[in-house]
């Protein structure tokens, strides 16, 4: 009879029927029957219903301090899912805009994460250091080298005994040839034996024991393994690398994109070495990248004091030190190292990228609290009533923050999805490689759920806070005693919010512009030379000019001229130039370049004194404007000048070009006529954009028939070169326009709740004869002042964010006064949009309808 | 005749107050407190079970089963120090009522 009752449990259940048992028993012994004895027994035992109500509450925990009880928590999900019903409109808005701020700040999270976690893939990163120089000059900065001697690293192991391990790394391109396959491969490193060590870059296949003494060894990738030895295993296959035969070793992982070495395959250093035994000790050339293992008790500053003379104790009138740089701040490091790897970041991106970020987020919550604030007079009643019966102010409290925390968690979950979905074209645009696998793999999974997890609460709780506390801090009587109810205490609020928000977007919008402005600044800027419809290759010295010469023959190519080096990457430098009036004190460090006769009109560059090279010339060289200036000659045309190649006559003046990134300023060069150089550039006509290649590989394939065409074109470089700047144009430029939709967004719901709100006003006013135009003016003017008073914050904010941008960059536009103009006009232009739909609707409406709806 | 209210709001010191004076198992604590009142309170005897669960849980008391070779199992209760103390509580406030109502009784009616 206990049983179908839950409150007890087994025990209970025996209690009580020993309990019937010995009741009976007694009044069995005081002589009733045992039938009533039993029906006695029962009824003193009494009723047993409310004995197991009785039970089953004294059974569940008590606790008295908690206000979150399974009753209460089931009621306000009820609560919060019924007022989401209610007002779809509004969560509507609510949600939206959150997940477009969650998902920027999800994606942003990733790129920041990917980027300041550049190289620490490898197990000893933070024992591994790259040798880096400085070099000082007379008269100029400090000149940071990011390469260093061949001699250096060896030596370095020999006499400090912190340092463990060293490798050189140096950049190669061989031409591979395989079959009838003749392909040029670039990234290609040549390397020390311990780099395998030093690094953890994967070995798939075969192995590096043994490394220094195989001199003939090849490590490829698993993608260039794949290209040459498509069907078969690949290790101990021979391969013909620029005429030499190699031996494939080993196969090694693909290199992971957030390692700033590249590279698709490894040689060995000692074969270079074995080819070039003089060079060995090598101190005067800086041609290779060095990289230490220091052992970890060793502390880097007293370290870097020790070997900061290393160079020059090594080699007479040096006027380089070293120091360590620590591998994992390579990436992201600010100082701009002449002949840097080609995988670089900016610190300054990722700055900017997480203060937008968090700007995204504010604006979105600001939307919510907005929103929920104005909403507040139609939830007013709704605790005055809650109060009126009981509820206490902490109860309501958590009452909104869970309805916050809630709509966070739904945006949460739909960002998500949105991030799923928006991973390709985010890829593309930061060129990364983030995928859902690696995502969700087990240790970044679980941070990551967490991670979000606590972000929606932060994100709930902070967008919820302003109208929780707010509305539980309502007087009941207040709500109860009259029909309609104004607060006014939250409009001062809310307008300091949108007024916030509104400087934030228009501060992306300048932003963007700005950005968008220096990038075509840069890319159409003056170099001093015409990058456009310039194609070139390399060949062999020997048969450039007979190259060169049969081109200028075909149709469509306009001029061919020949260098030695890339216009955009003259890197070779030298102090080793005499001059008549030189200052003995002062030490130049000049860039140097060879050109022929034609090079100069290929490239259009102007020459301002004197003249050209001429085919007939011999021992001359041309300086540019910088170089003039600084070696301090009024006429320097005619004059001699003394240097590694012997006394040379300078014949001319060329005008100011940048041989380097835009970013740094020109510095003073020497160019010499020299007979023999490998780079070939073609000036073609504008007609023959597509038809150039086809013509160039026609006479190539009759000068050097056994070997690959291969050609770039200058533009392309370029583009490449500035691919940071124009990805950094590209995302804030998304950003900005999202940041602006988010923001119209909370503004298109507040206009339409204080509309909602004035309906009976407008139709009053309508009744009395009101034009649809008052109305309307009516309407907007509130949130234009409110608009106008953002553009005086936001301006001058914008002016001071966007010049400090552009003082980074040796050369900038200049951003005047047209880029706030058109700032403010779109932040009034779609603030009007925005409020007009609104307003027109509300202006239009039937007076009758107005006055029935209240 | 004890009216049902004050009959529960005593049920607390007297369970007490039965254990204190040595364990004992359900059954025989309703016989004591019938023996006691001679009748005068009126107990359902279920009731005592949800009580005694509410004491034990505020450990105020606590149970063992006692197993006996030739006896029915019995589930005795003892009292613990928190519930000497809580009785004690109970004693003073019970005295105090007490003595309120005795000064009552004795006023004399005025007029």
């Amino acid at each position: 009879m206990f049983r179908k009752h839950r409150g007890f449990d087994h025990g209970t259940i025996r209690e009580m029927e020993l309990h019937l048992r010995d009741h009976i028993d007694d009044l069995i012994s005081e002589g009733k029957t045992e039938e009533e004895a039993f029906q006695l027994a029962v009824r003193e035992f009494g009723e047993i219903k409310p004995m197991a109500q009785e039970v089953y509450w004294s059974q569940r925990p008590i606790s008295n301090n908690t206000i979150i009880n399974t009753a209460m928590l089931k009621n306000y999900i009820k609560i919060t899912v019924r007022n989401f019903m209610k007002y779809k409109f509004y969560t509507f808005v609510n949600v939206f805009g959150l997940t477009v701020g969650l998902s920027i700040v999800f994606l942003i999270g990733l790129f920041v994460n990917d980027e300041l976690n550049f190289d620490k893939f490898h197990d000893k990163a933070d024992d591994l250091y790259r040798v880096v120089e400085n070099q000082y000059y007379e008269g100029q900065p400090v000149f940071p080298v990011a390469v260093t001697p061949i001699a250096l690293g060896p030596s370095l192991l020999q006499e400090y005994p912190e340092v463990l391990a060293f490798t050189r790394v140096s950049n190669e391109d061989y031409l591979f040839e395989s079959g009838e396959r003749k392909i040029l491969e670039r990234d290609g490193i040549m390397v020390d034996e311990h780099f395998f060590d030093m690094f953890s870059f994967k070995i798939l296949k075969g192995s590096v024991v043994g490394f220094k003494d195989k001199l003939n060894a090849l490590i490829l990738t698993e993608q260039l393994a794949l290209k040459y030895f498509p069907d078969e295993g690949p290790v101990g296959k021979g391969i013909k690398l620029g005429g030499e035969e190699f031996v494939v070793s080993a196969v090694i992982q693909d290199v992971p994109k957030n390692s700033h070495l590249e590279f698709n395959f490894i040689l060995n250093y000692e074969n270079f070495l074995a080819e070039n035994p003089e060079t060995a000790n090598n101190w005067a050339s800086n041609r290779l990248y060095t990289y230490v293992q220091l052992s970890d008790q060793a502390d880097l500053t007293g370290f870097n004091e020790k070997i900061k003379g290393h160079i020059k104790k090594n080699m007479e009138n040096s006027v380089t030190d070293i120091y360590l740089q620590p591998l994992t701040d390579i990436y992201l490091g600010e100082v701009d190292f002449v002949v840097e790897v080609q995988r670089k970041g900016r610190m300054m991106y990722v700055q900017i990228f997480s203060i937008v970020a968090f700007f995204i987020l504010l604006i979105s919550c600001i939307n919510f609290m907005n929103l929920s604030t104005a909403r507040s007079a139609k939830r007013a009643k709704e605790v005055g009533l809650r109060k009126t019966i009981g509820a206490h102010r902490r109860q309501l409290i958590f009452q909104f923050l869970s309805e916050s925390v809630i709509l966070t968690l739904i945006a949460v979950v739909l960002s998500a999805g949105l991030v799923a979905l928006l991973i390709p074209s985010f890829n593309q645009l930061t060129n990364k490689a983030f995928d859902l696998s690696t995502l969700f793999n087990a240790q970044s999974g679980v941070i990551l759920v967490v991670g979000v997890l606590l972000m929606a609460l932060i994100t709930g709780v902070l967008a919820g806070s302003y109208p929780a506390l707010f509305l539980s801090s309502i007087k009941p009587v207040l709500t109860l005693n009259s029909q309609v109810i104004n607060i006014r205490q939250g409009a001062m609020l809310r307008k300091v919010l949108v007024v916030f928000q509104f400087i934030i977007s228009v501060v992306l919008i300048i932003g963007t512009i700005a950005v968008y402005k220096q990038l075509r600044y840069i890319q159409n800027a003056d170099l001093g030379y015409n990058k456009e419809n310039i194609v070139y290759t390399s060949v062999g010295a020997s048969q450039s000019k007979l190259f060169a010469n049969k081109l200028r023959a075909q149709p469509g190519v306009v001029n061919v001229g020949l260098s030695n080096r890339h216009p955009a990457y003259v890197l070779s430098s030298s102090s080793g130039f005499e001059w008549p009036g030189q200052n003995p004190d002062e030490n130049i460090l000049f860039h140097f370049m060879g050109v022929d006769e034609h090079y100069m009109s290929t490239m259009q560059m102007s020459v301002i004194e004197g003249r050209e090279f001429l085919e007939a010339d011999t021992a001359v060289v041309m300086i540019n404007q910088k170089a003039k200036e600084m070696m301090g000659l009024e006429d320097p045309v005619g004059k001699t000048m003394g240097s590694f190649y012997g006394e040379m006559r300078i014949v001319g003046v060329v005008s100011d070009f940048n041989f380097k990134s835009i970013h740094s300023e020109i510095e003073p060069i020497v160019i010499f006529k020299r007979s023999r150089l490998n780079r070939v550039y073609v000036k073609y006509a504008d007609t023959h954009q597509g038809a150039i290649a086809n013509t160039m590989k026609t006479v190539w394939d009759e000068v050097f028939p056994d070997k690959e065409f291969h050609f770039d074109f200058l533009q392309q470089d370029f583009d490449d070169l500035y691919n940071a700047e124009e990805r950094t144009s590209q995302l804030s430029t998304y950003f900005a326009i999202l940041a602006v939709m988010i923001s119209c967004l909370g503004l298109f719901g507040l206009v339409s709740y204080a509309t909602e709100q004035r309906t009976r006003e407008i139709g009053i006013r309508k009744a009395l004869g009101a034009s649809v135009k008052t109305l309307f003016l009516l309407l907007t003017r509130d949130f234009t002042r409110l608009v106008l008073i953002s553009l005086l914050v936001s301006v001058p904010l914008g002016w001071y964010a966007m010049n400090s941008w552009l003082d980074n960059f040796a050369y900038h536009t200049n951003l005047g006064v047209g880029i706030y103009i058109l700032s403010a006009v779109a932040a009034l232009a779609i603030t009007f949009v925005t409020v007009s739909y609104q307003s027109i609707k509300a202006s239009t409406s039937s007076p009758v309808k107005a006055l029935r709806n209240q | 005749m004890i009216s049902k209210n004050l009959t529960a709001a005593s049920t607390k010191p007297i369970i007490l107050g039965v254990l204190k004076q040595g364990s004992s198992y359900g059954y025989l604590i309703i016989k004591k407190i019938k023996e006691m009142s001679q009748g005068r309170m009126q107990w359902s005897d279920g009731m005592l079970y949800p009580v005694l669960h509410r004491l034990e849980k505020e450990e105020l008391i606590r149970s063992e089963w006692i197993m006996a070779d030739n006896a029915r199992p019995r589930k005795y209760y003892h009292i613990t120090e928190k519930g000497k103390q809580a009785l004690l509580a109970e004693r003073d406030q019970w005295l105090q009522v007490n003595s309120v109502l005795n000064a009552i009784w004795d006023i004399e009616p005025a007029n």
